[in-house]
């Protein structure tokens, strides 16, 4: 087995009494598409910074292609980055931005304006060469950050929150921009971002961080139908959380007795544990199932084709409804009605309560 | 109301530039003494400094003195602003206090202070001890200068040079200085303005080696002399000159990298 | 990155060496000279009191400095209360433009000469100057102006008004617009508006325009010495006196901590009154 590109091994940061980071232990391999993300605040961007060299852990170790890099100062690294405010050189033009990287690493004038010029012609923004990068639009500054971060054909591409600042329609489109690059050129990308659909769209493992912790490292799918923590049961997603009792765990099912009635999922656990049973909203359906409640509905959100509903059950828990905007009206699923839901035990997920 | 306090707006501007009118209208009149009606217009006030060695001389300290402090103090203010945009550290406070104290105290009480001590150490009556003296004074103006201007940077700039594999030698001096330049190039005029109209604590400590204002400080304590107008006026010309040239280049620099 | 590497000192220690031979050094040996004596001519480096005792038994000491206290008070007082109508004015009936140009034409004379411009008044303010002349078209004067506590402040005022006047315009333009608005709304006329909201917030500002006045015409020997005629004199000028003319240094030294004391008193108390926060809700 090849040796992982990146590995943090127990890794901490503090700020005086401030823990950003604690005890993270990740593996990326190469040409990997990872995404970070999490909540202001949870620690990702220290990790990215940490992997770039800006700030050195205050424990444990990182190892780029199998060398310790905690004393390695930043400008040593091969980790350029894109930033979230792009920080484009003001001073310079779009090409002499690009050209930067291998300026510093003693590149000849010609074989710089040759190679950059090829990266601003990939990027499609070779016309705007030799503009002043203060004169170009949004998207177009947004390439020429990513070429100066490519120009230098780097193994690792660290990248923090660089569409936060787009139009919607844009990040779309960089979103493809991106993920076609990385395929292409076969880079790690390191892409952190609060934005679970950005993290979803593009990565090919998302790490998911909350207050310095890692809660869980897997594919997007993996992450989605099987949280391994109630913040992240929350944080991605739209699932509903009942927790509960287990009062008995036979043939790969398990009953757990929540406020609103017993439940059936699937998995194993030990009678009079405590555990949350989730359901993912798309899991829901409209109708009696295996398991079933009432709820009413208070609200609708439209995100395009798909159509959240938010109701209320007896005791107040929130619940969500995913379903197909044509498929709404037939549904009964209006702002006021009350429904019926139901799921089956192998829709569920069982989520064990951490002690 | 309004046009009581526009009038009145107009008499304050008045006096603050009355003295200024008056004095460059007379470095004109032929009068010896300043009075209405003018006499007659003359430049023999300008001919007269013109040929006059002593003014050449001092003239000549004054530009050596003024050239060495805009060039040492905006050295120092630029690494005192640059110290207080990159790093926090224990005696921050004082560390700044240090540097932005000397417009507090009054010019006098620096002056016998810099006599005394450069008679201590030596240094008393040479254009070196002028310098020091000047510098310390118009250091203040150069960091607040060029720390205005490093707080409109992004933050992430100089990581950005660093990332790309500038040490942060290199970083200074392919990003910091660049982003400062025009703050700098104020602050070399403008360190050299407020030198070269410094008389006080050079009166005190130049001696022997004058500089241009002292040489007028020492005419207006003999006689009425309309030489002092045309001194005036030839300083102050030049130094709006300055100013403007400093604003145009940095306007022109601006309207080249927006094409 | 935080290390303190070679990088970071060199930014950091050349001010700090430059400072401490420059600044601090002088300035701490004034105020040790301050107890030395003079014995033949020749000042001798000792622990005396004998400078102090000197200076402090003086009339005349204690009497320019009453009087420095007054008019430099005076001038500080006077300039605040002559640039307000037109700070008011810059800031509340003027266009941001109109201030812009306001602003950069009261910086013009910062590049003029100070002591030419004291010059120009000796002029005008002369019995046969400027201003008497036009009196006499009118048949009125001549004024004694010059040699006068007059003609000192109106030195003083040159030297400090286009400073106040910029700081007192700054100071008003910055104040929240829906503080005076409000004001407005509630039926103040302009009088009340400028008592009840105007003065509370910009107090800060005026204060510290105030205290800068106070602390250049303190100062400042040039006006008292050119337009006030030395007579009677300001503690600056006693330092000339002692320093030029009596090579009584570490007498001039004592009136220089004197006058530092007074100094750092004064600006301490103006600075805890500017920045006092009411304490009642």
């Amino acid at each position: 087995m090849t040796q992982p590109l990146v590995v943090l091994d127990q890794v901490e940061k503090r700020f005086d009494d401030f823990v950003a980071v604690r005890d993270a232990n990740l593996t990326i391999n190469e040409g990997e598409f990872i995404a970070i993300m999490g909540p202001s605040g949870c620690g990702k961007t220290t990790t990215l910074r940490m992997l770039a060299g800006l700030d050195a852990p205050t424990s444990g170790e990182i190892r780029i292609a199998g060398e310790v890099m905690n004393d390695v100062p930043a400008d040593k690294r091969d980790t350029p980055m894109v930033w979230q405010s792009l920080a484009l050189f003001p001073f310079l033009n779009a090409r002499e931005n690009v050209e930067f990287g291998l300026k510093m690493r003693g590149v000849a004038a010609d074989e710089r304006r040759t190679r950059a010029m090829n990266w601003l012609d990939r990027m499609e923004i070779a016309e705007f060469a030799e503009r002043n990068v203060e004169t170009l639009s949004g998207g177009q500054r947004q390439r020429v950050a990513l070429a100066r971060a490519l120009v230098t054909e780097p193994k690792l591409l660290l990248l923090d929150e660089p569409l936060s600042a787009l139009d919607a329609h844009l990040v779309i489109r960089m979103q493809s921009v991106l993920t076609k690059l990385q395929r292409e050129l076969g880079i790690t990308f390191v892409y952190v971002t609060h934005s679970q659909s950005e993290a979803f769209a593009m990565a090919d493992r998302v790490v998911i961080m909350s207050k310095g912790d890692i809660a869980q490292v897997g594919t997007p799918r993996e992450v989605y139908r099987a949280p391994k923590t109630r913040f992240v049961a929350e944080f991605v997603g739209r699932n509903n959380i009942l927790p509960g009792t287990v009062t008995s765990a036979s043939k790969g099912v398990v009953t757990v007795e929540t406020a609103l009635g017993a439940f059936t999922v699937k998995g194993d656990a030990p009678k009079g544990a405590q555990a949350s049973i989730v359901v993912a909203g798309d899991m829901m359906q409209v109708g009696a199932g295996e398991n079933s409640l009432t709820a009413t509905v208070i609200s609708e959100e439209f995100v395009g084709s798909m159509v959240t509903a938010f109701l209320e059950a007896e005791d107040g828990t929130e619940l969500k409804v995913q379903v197909q905007e044509r498929a709404l009206a037939d549904l009964n699923l209006e702002t006021g009605n009350t429904v019926t839901l139901g799921w089956t035990a192998s829709d569920g997920h069982l989520l064990m309560e951490e002690t | 109301m309004t046009i009581f306090l526009r009038a009145y707006l107009v008499l304050i501007f008045g006096f603050v530039f009355l003295p200024i009118i008056v004095s460059m209208l007379f470095s004109f009149n032929s009068d010896r003494f300043p009075t209405l009606p003018m006499s007659g217009f003359t430049l023999e006030w300008y001919q007269t400094i013109f040929a006059d060695p002593d003014f050449w001389r001092s003239a000549k300290n004054s530009l050596i003195v003024a050239g060495s402090t805009c060039i040492i103090a905006t050295f120092l203010g630029f690494c005192t602003a640059y110290t207080d945009y990159r790093y926090s550290f224990r005696g921050k406070s004082l560390f700044l206090a240090i540097i932005l104290l000397p417009p507090t105290i009054p010019l006098i009480i620096i002056a016998l202070a810099m006599l005394a001590w450069f008679s201590r150490v030596g240094m008393s009556g040479q254009i070196v001890s002028i310098i020091a003296a000047h510098t310390v004074l118009t250091a203040p103006f150069a960091m607040a200068i060029i720390r205005l201007r490093l707080s409109q940077i992004d933050e992430s700039l100089e990581a950005a040079a660093w990332n790309l594999g500038a040490s942060e030698w290199r970083a200074m001096q392919e990003v910091i200085l660049p982003f400062c330049k025009p703050a700098i190039l104020s602050s070399l005029f403008l360190t050299a303005a407020v030198s070269f109209d410094e008389f006080t604590v050079a009166w005190f400590v130049s001696g022997l080696n004058k500089t241009l204002p002292v040489h007028v400080l020492e005419i207006v304590q003999g006689t009425i002399d309309p030489q002092v107008n045309a001194i005036g006026t030839l300083v102050f010309g030049i130094s709006i000159t300055l100013v403007v040239i400093s604003q145009l280049l940095i306007f022109f620099r601006l309207q080249r990298a927006a094409s | 990155m935080r290390r303190l590497n070679l990088y970071a000192l060199t930014f950091r220690l050349p001010i700090i060496i430059w400072q401490a031979l420059f600044f601090i050094g002088p300035l701490l040996f004034v105020i040790a000279m301050s107890f030395f004596v003079v014995k033949n001519f020749r000042m001798v480096e000792t622990f005396e009191f004998d400078s102090w005792s000197k200076m402090i038994s003086r009339d005349f000491v204690w009497s320019a400095y009453r009087y420095t206290l007054v008019m430099a008070g005076s001038a500080a007082a006077l300039a605040s209360l002559l640039a307000f109508p037109a700070a008011w004015f810059l800031a509340f009936r003027c266009s941001a433009q109109a201030r812009q140009l306001a602003i950069l034409l009261l910086i013009i004379p910062f590049f003029t000469s100070y002591l030419v411009r004291t010059f120009s008044w000796y002029t005008i303010l002369a019995e046969s100057g400027v201003l008497n002349g036009g009196f006499a078209l009118l048949g009125l004067g001549p004024f004694t102006m010059l040699n006068t506590p007059f003609g000192t402040l109106v030195g003083y005022l040159t030297f400090v008004l286009p400073l106040v006047l910029i700081l007192q315009t700054v100071t008003m333009a910055n104040i929240d617009d829906r503080l005076i608005q409000a004001a407005r709304n509630l039926g103040c006329s302009s009088a009340r508006t400028i008592r009840s909201v105007i003065l509370p917030a910009g107090k800060t500002g005026f204060i510290i325009a105030a205290l800068f006045a106070f602390i250049l015409s303190f100062g400042d020997f040039v006006a008292p010495f050119y337009l006030g005629g030395s007579n009677p004199p300001t503690m600056p000028i006693l330092i000339i006196d002692t320093t030029k003319a009596g090579q009584q240094w570490p007498r001039a030294a004592v009136v220089a901590v004197m006058m530092m004391l007074t100094l750092f008193t004064i600006a301490f108390a103006a600075i805890m009154f500017a920045y006092r926060k009411r304490a009642s809700r």
